[in-house]
């Protein structure tokens, strides 16, 4: 196992922290604002973390042009409807919960 | 193998989310949910495609990435309307 | 080594099925309309990933397309016409169509 493999594998672990940070998240957080913080910001990290270990790992560039690609899609969409969600939550009148 | 585990404890994580979609207050915490299952799903896609050997599962991946947002954009923009009477808010 | 990568593969195939079936049952009775979508949404998904399982990884770029990228979405604007248009049937004297940000 040489370097690049080890270092990827504790960036993928490191993903795992942000992925099982972001699930507990949506779970446990009081109110539709806080778990949109913690799905959109959470998720997109330990996705960051996942595709860095594996483009570390890969072989060859068109794969990890694929990678950053993908992350980059998933930074917009996500942050695009993050702020959707949360505009239409706040014309709804959802209070949020530190005002409460 | 351990990319195996990695994507087990991925497919956990997605059942765990699967409790907001039962018992989330609001339509827009179900909606999330379906959203962590895209996250999670790509996630789990990119781990495979390393763990069985088959690099053409990253393109399946960015098939993912491009559609996991237009489910969000149309409850925002077609069901979650803003002045609603609505019976699921 | 073998071994135990066949364990952890077929625990992830035993928990991916039953999940699936899981999820099947869900979006057939539940009540709520929008929580069966929801449901669909996320059996699309996963059901391309039982694809992949199945080393079948065209079907499930077909799957991830049209299961969950498309259908979903039409089955969200077809819910929302549905609901008005019961709205407005138990109106009796229905207002006039309020123009909201179209």
């Amino acid at each position: 196992m040489n370097i690049h493999e080890s270092v990827g594998l504790f960036f993928i672990a490191a993903a795992m922290v942000f992925f099982l940070s972001g699930t507990m998240g949506l779970l446990r957080f009081p109110d539709i604002y806080t778990r949109l913080h913690a799905l959109t910001k959470a998720d997109n990290v330990g996705l960051g973390l996942l595709i860095l270990g594996l483009s570390l790992q890969a072989t060859d560039w068109l794969t990890v042009a694929k990678l950053i690609l993908i992350w980059l899609l998933v930074l917009l969409a996500s942050s695009t409807s993050c702020h959707l969600v949360a505009r239409r939550a706040l014309q709804k009148g959802i209070k949020p919960w530190a005002l409460k | 193998m351990i990319y195996n585990g990695v994507a087990l404890f991925l497919l956990l994580t997605v059942i765990a989310g699967m409790v907001r979609i039962i018992k989330g207050p609001t339509v827009a915490d179900r909606m999330m949910a379906a959203q962590l299952f895209g996250t999670c799903g790509l996630a789990i896609l990119l781990v495979l495609a390393r763990g069985m050997d088959m690099p053409e599962l990253i393109d399946i991946a960015l098939a993912f990435s491009l559609l996991a947002t237009l489910a969000t954009m149309t409850f925002v923009r077609r069901t979650w309307y803003k002045g609603d009477d609505d019976e699921h808010s | 080594m073998g071994f135990e990568m066949t364990i952890i593969i077929t625990c992830f195939d035993i928990l991916l099925a039953g999940t699936l079936l899981w999820l099947a049952w869900q979006l057939l009775r539940s009540a709520n309309i929008f929580k069966a979508i929801i449901f669909f949404i996320s059996f699309g998904l996963l059901m391309s990933i039982a694809w992949v399982r199945m080393h079948a990884p065209d079907v499930a770029l077909a799957e991830a397309a049209i299961g969950a990228g498309l259908t979903g979405p039409l089955f969200l604007a077809a819910l929302r016409r549905m609901e008005r248009k019961q709205r407005k049937e138990r109106r009796i004297n229905p207002p006039e169509e309020r123009n909201e940000n179209g």
